[in-house]
């Protein structure tokens, strides 16, 4: 399995050498993406200097969080939202005959993936940390990268139940890209501005403020008072990722244990 | 090609053919269709909330209270229904699969055939419109101008599409020289919703930035209609601001035409 994964970046990595075009393109693309993300909370905060008590150097550094998150996420398992899709032309089919896991394998399908969404993410996190005037000690260095290995479990597991919808509708594309959008947009804002039935949503059943809201919050030393947390629930992202990821993956097991292909 | 040396007459039916054939397939996707006007549900529901708590701890902005930043999003999310359709996704599609070649052999004007194809899917997303108008209006207040305000808004609106199709074709007709465009085609998606005022009013923008962003065709797109719809562009500006889009459109359009020539020269070339 370690060789097989070994062999998956090798080829990645190839292929992202040769088609050297297309990856600056998409490099070009996630600048865009993640500038127009930071310039949108710059604008809005610009005009409006508190947001619940948050200024744009905090929400930067929140923002951060979730970038980190999600670009470890999109580095390590984006081929999971490509499920439906594969599961509707019978290329999901191959992986059950192999001797490896069928997860597994459709994770480690070779692609053109590079880890450069995830580079520039450091690198804007170290930016915004200081920014934001964080004080970095020995707990910070320790906590952040087991903090955003948690929160790129937690989008793992959303992602891969709805692909698991998938073994019983055709068609979930509509569904895992209106998620995406209301990750990418709601999320970035301080989950306490809502009214408290999103609050719960956002917590407990799609539980992205642990990605970025809950830590963030911790290393700030803020305090919210609209939620029933305490202030340590930001060092919890790994359990609640690990959580996610046991409860998506037994999901994934009973969609699996019922797919009879569809048809081809 | 014979239909080149002897032509035969112009006619407009085989077009609104191909405009209600579009339709229908649009229709039969209903999954998708449901989702959408879910989505936009619960994307007018979060940005209340968030406009709500802007505004709860800061001074409003002059220009727009709170209900008129509501009403803002909420027809910026509609339009989006309209605005966000790729119209002439079929030219880049099919240059992909080389099919464009057959499409050729047709008595047709290709880019009609293509302009009536994206109009029929348009059109199925604008009647789309009206339930989730319906169904917004349940979750938030939104304001209604007078008479003269709202045609002057469609005016700007309808320029506003063709501003957008003109872009979205130009990006298509990009497909004739490299197949890869749509890390392009997102790129300027994302400017958009950034720099057309999609998502956050231009005027909230700091001041030095305002004055870039206003002339740029983005603004033409979503804010110039938005502004007009909330009040913001009073009567006495309609003509200036509908001056520099339809500015834009003939800049596009021209920019277009040009192109699509250049392009449809090269696949006569490659087909021999």
């Amino acid at each position: 399995m370690v060789r097989v994964y070994r062999e998956y970046w090798r080829i990645n990595i190839l292929t992202t050498l040769e088609y050297r075009e297309n990856f600056l393109m998409w490099l070009a693309f996630m600048l865009v993406y993640h500038g127009s993300a930071i310039a949108t909370l710059y604008v809005v905060l610009h005009q409006f200097p508190s947001m619940n008590g948050w200024d744009f150097r905090q929400m930067a550094f929140m923002y951060g969080f979730w970038m980190l998150a999600h670009a470890l996420h999109n580095t390590l398992f984006s081929n999971v939202s490509s499920i439906p899709e594969h599961i509707r032309d019978g290329n999901f089919d191959r992986t059950l005959v192999r001797p490896l896991d069928s997860l597994f394998a459709t994770i480690a399908t070779p692609g053109q993936i590079f880890p450069d969404e995830l580079l520039l993410a450091a690198f804007y996190f170290g930016i915004a940390t200081w920014y934001a005037g964080v004080h970095v000690d020995l707990a910070f260095v320790v906590l952040v990268p087991l903090i955003v290995a948690g929160g790129a479990l937690i989008d793992l597991a959303i992602d891969l139940a709805i692909s698991t919808l998938s073994f019983w509708f055709v068609r979930v594309d509509a569904l895992k890209w209106i998620t995406l959008q209301l990750e990418e947009e709601f999320t970035r804002y301080p989950i306490g501005i809502y009214s408290r039935s999103v609050r719960l949503v956002l917590t407990f059943a799609l539980p992205f403020a642990f990605m970025n809201y809950f830590p963030a919050m911790y290393f700030l030393h803020k305090t919210d008072s609209s939620l029933p947390l305490p202030a340590i629930a930001g060092v919890l992202t790994p359990l609640v990722g690990i959580v996610s990821i046991a409860l998506a993956y037994g999901f994934w097991r009973v969609g699996l244990d019922r797919y009879q292909g569809v048809g081809h | 090609m014979n239909a080149s040396i002897r032509g035969p007459r112009f006619r407009f039916e085989p077009y609104f053919a191909f405009a209600a054939r579009a339709m229908a397939r649009e229709a039969t996707y209903r999954f998708d269709v449901f989702t959408n006007i879910g989505s936009i549900l619960v994307r007018v529901y979060l940005l209340r909330m968030v406009w709500v708590a802007l505004y709860a701890h800061n001074a409003a902005p002059r220009d727009l209270p709170l209900h008129a930043i509501i009403t803002y999003s909420t027809v910026a999310l509609l339009m989006g229904l309209v605005m966000d359709i790729d119209q002439t996704r079929a030219l880049h599609e099919r240059l992909h699969d080389g099919s464009i070649a057959t499409d050729f052999l047709k008595p047709i004007s290709v880019p009609l055939y293509y302009f009536a194809d994206g109009t029929g899917e348009v059109l199925f997303h604008a009647l789309l419109i009206v339930p989730s108008l319906a169904l917004a209006l349940l979750v938030v207040h939104v304001d209604v101008p007078s008479f003269g305000t709202l045609a002057a808004f469609g005016l700007s609106f309808f320029i506003g599409y063709l501003i957008g199709f003109c872009i979205n074709f130009l990006l298509n007709c990009t497909a004739f020289w490299t197949l890869e465009i749509s890390a392009v085609q997102m790129i300027v998606t994302w400017l958009t919703g950034l720099l057309g005022g999609e998502l956050v009013p231009l005027v909230f923008f700091p001041e030095a930035l305002q004055h870039v962003v206003a002339f740029l065709p983005f603004a033409s797109m979503f804010s110039t209609p938005l502004l007009i719809y909330v009040g913001v562009i009073g009567p006495e500006r309609y003509l200036g601001a509908i001056a520099v889009q339809l500015l834009w459109l003939a800049i596009l359009g021209a920019i277009a035409i040009v192109v699509w020539r250049a392009g449809a020269q090269r696949i006569v070339v490659q087909g021999g």
